[in-house]
């Protein structure tokens, strides 16, 4: 808990993958922000931003949303993203997920650069390393849970049985496998978002974004899916990061970080 | 096999494809209607020339169709029988008459008149004996008739023109562009019923040509010696009269203009029911975006729906147009479909299905995947 008191940006850079007691005599909390970014692309960091920002412009203003972001995240690792309102969370995670591009800034997701002038690479990086969970579950409501997954799997390039087996695999995964051919206006919403976390999960990208996850789901049930999910990126080594307000989510972090007026704090 | 989301879709809302699919049939029903009653008018305006066993019509300079005749000497016939090639040639009259109804009403008939009906196939399908024409004040009268002259039977007597005639049989399939029923009588009478105009004159000659004869050299010759008349082989005369109707009535446009309207309607329903289904299904879209697909894949599911919604609609439209035909055909429409024109209409209708879907495609472009991070 030490460490998610840490109201420093270096801080929240150093926490990371540490467990709390090596946190606290972690070198790197008294170096500059370059460099324990530096330090962290030498580690097996699946994503790595720097210096992010993100301007819009609303009619002759601009308005700067993201402020100078720095983060990564590692395989295996589970961090929390937490933030008020219009405090920048979900442009963060807009650009985490190659939806948008940073106005300024550099991202690395799974050893790629994204190029920020390129905007029509990154679905195929989305597609390639980054799987969604939402909070609204966007679900296809006219396929079942199997071709919901499935469906995922044909737009990343896996079709035919490899997609049927890869689905079943992952519906399985979370305790779906009797549910497969059910159409998501039939399932609870728990079981919505499994279906959710199983599509996200599918094809293996190495990067986990969640929005929001247990926003629509009572308490109960989103424990439930939150550790569900948890187990699963541990067990599949991927990194998950989750937008939230939920509490509940920082006890299945490894690390939480704060963002608020387009800055981690 | 990927899963084959637009078809999943457009399938799981019934209502909105039910709408869909009728728009589109409505389209094409209007289309094979409208076109279908035209080819049947324009098949009227030239069934006779079809049907009559002659290789060249010449006719009076400048006859613009088949029912619009003027005379010229018959003694022309006479010369036309002498050009090297010629097998054979016959005056036929064609001549508007008024017919005496037993309810004491006149009516119009267009009657043919041949000497030997045999020689020309002339009429094609009948009842009776149509040797018997040339022994009394008979007359063959097509069945279509009875829509405008009432019920007849054979032995049954109608005036025309102030001369009292016998029906000896009855004919099927003979009609015109006028939908003037027709009618065929003996040469020599048709001209005793009217000396002023026909005496001694006759509206066309029909010429069969000598087997191996080329044609081309026949009417070249026939036109040298008949310069004030037109000659023309029986494809040219059949175009000719259909193109009278479809260029100088205004027929064609009204034809073109409500196939133009019937094709605006199926663009606006598919146009208006795949926008609200895109607008609808925006979210969806947005996840389709954000787990990695591109606008391109948007578009091929816009462009699946728009198909499976032609091919549907086509399907029943069609089914619609086909069974529409018998009934038309109680009431004297006939509502011809050629096959080609099946395959012209599909291709169409995709078309315009497609064209229609494109109107989504703005919007699809200019979709930003992360509303999906909306609540």
């Amino acid at each position: 808990m030490q460490l998610r008191s840490h109201k420093s940006f270096f801080s929240s850079l150093a926490q990371p993958a540490l467990p709390p007691h090596e946190a606290r005599k972690c070198p790197l909390l008294r170096l500059h922000h370059r460099d324990v970014v530096a330090a962290a692309e030498t580690t097996t960091a699946v994503l790595a931003a720097r210096d992010i920002t993100k301007t819009f412009r609303e009619g002759a203003e601009e308005v700067s949303v993201l402020k100078g972001v720095s983060m990564e995240l590692h395989p295996g690792e589970i961090v929390a993203l937490e933030g008020p309102s219009g405090s920048g969370k979900t442009t963060l995670l807009s650009i985490l997920g190659c939806i948008l591009t940073p106005s300024d800034g550099e991202l690395v997701i799974a050893g790629q650069t994204v190029d920020r002038e390129r905007p029509e690479k990154l679905p195929a990086i989305r597609k390639q390393s980054i799987g969604f969970v939402f909070q609204q579950f966007n679900l296809f409501p006219a396929l079942t849970a199997v071709e919901n997954v499935e469906y995922a799997l044909n737009v990343k390039g896996v079709a035919g049985r490899d997609a049927r087996t890869e689905a079943e695999r992952v519906l399985e995964a979370v305790g779906l496998a009797e549910r497969k051919h059910f159409l998501p206006r039939d399932m609870s919403g728990g079981q919505k978002q499994r279906v959710a976390v199983a599509r996200a999960l599918a094809g293996r990208p190495p990067i986990l974004l969640a929005d929001e996850p247990t926003a629509n789901l009572d308490s109960h049930v989103g424990m439930q899916v939150l550790e569900m999910f948890r187990d699963l990126a541990k067990q599949e080594n991927r990194a998950l990061l989750i937008v939230t307000h939920d509490p509940k989510v920082r006890t299945v972090s490894d690390r939480v970080l704060h963002i608020q007026d387009g800055r981690l704090v | 096999m990927a899963v084959d989301l637009a078809r999943k879709n457009l399938l799981h809302d019934k209502l909105r494809f039910f709408i869909t699919v009728m728009g589109v049939a409505f389209a094409v029903t209007l289309v094979f209607v409208q076109v279908g009653l035209f080819l049947g008018l324009l098949s009227n305006a030239t069934v006779v020339i079809e049907h009559v066993n002659a290789d060249l019509w010449i006719t009076s300079k400048n006859t613009p169709n088949i029912d619009f005749s003027h005379t010229f000497p018959e003694s022309y016939v006479e010369r036309v029988k002498s050009v090297p090639g010629v097998a054979n040639a016959e005056n036929l009259i064609l001549a508007f008459m008024q017919v005496s109804l037993p309810s004491g009403a006149q009516e119009g008939v267009e009657i043919y008149a041949l000497k030997n009906f045999h020689d020309w196939n002339l009429p094609w399908n009948y009842s009776g004996n149509v040797d018997d024409l040339r022994r009394g004040p008979y007359f063959m009268l097509d069945d279509s008739a009875v829509k405008r002259f009432g019920p007849f039977e054979v032995g049954d007597y109608r005036e025309i023109l102030d001369n009292r005639m016998q029906v000896i049989g009855k004919t099927h399939g003979a009609l015109s562009f006028t939908t003037t029923p027709l009618a065929f009588m003996e040469f020599d009478r048709m001209q005793a019923f009217s000396p002023t105009t026909l005496r001694n004159r006759t509206s066309y000659i029909l010429v069969k040509v000598a087997p191996g004869a080329d044609i081309e050299q026949v009417r070249r010759e026939i036109q040298s010696r008949l310069p004030f008349n037109d000659v023309w082989t029986s494809k040219e005369w059949a175009a000719r009269s259909r193109n009278y109707w479809v260029q100088s009535t205004g027929l064609g446009l009204n034809m073109i203009l409500t196939v133009f309207l019937g094709i605006l309607v199926g663009v606006v329903v598919v146009a208006q029911t795949l926008y609200t289904s895109t607008m609808e299904h925006l979210k969806e879209f947005g996840t389709v975006k954000a787990i990695g697909g591109s606008n391109g894949d948007i578009y091929k599911i816009l462009a699946e729906q728009a198909v499976i919604s032609a091919i549907a609609g086509f399907a029943v439209g069609s089914a619609f147009a086909y069974g529409l035909k018998p009934l038309m055909a109680k009431v004297a429409l006939h509502l011809i479909i050629p096959q080609a024109f099946l395959g012209v209409v599909l291709i169409g209708t995709v078309a315009m299905c497609l064209a229609a879907s494109m109107l989504s495609f703005r919007k699809i472009a200019s979709l930003d995947p992360a509303l999906v991070f909306r609540a």
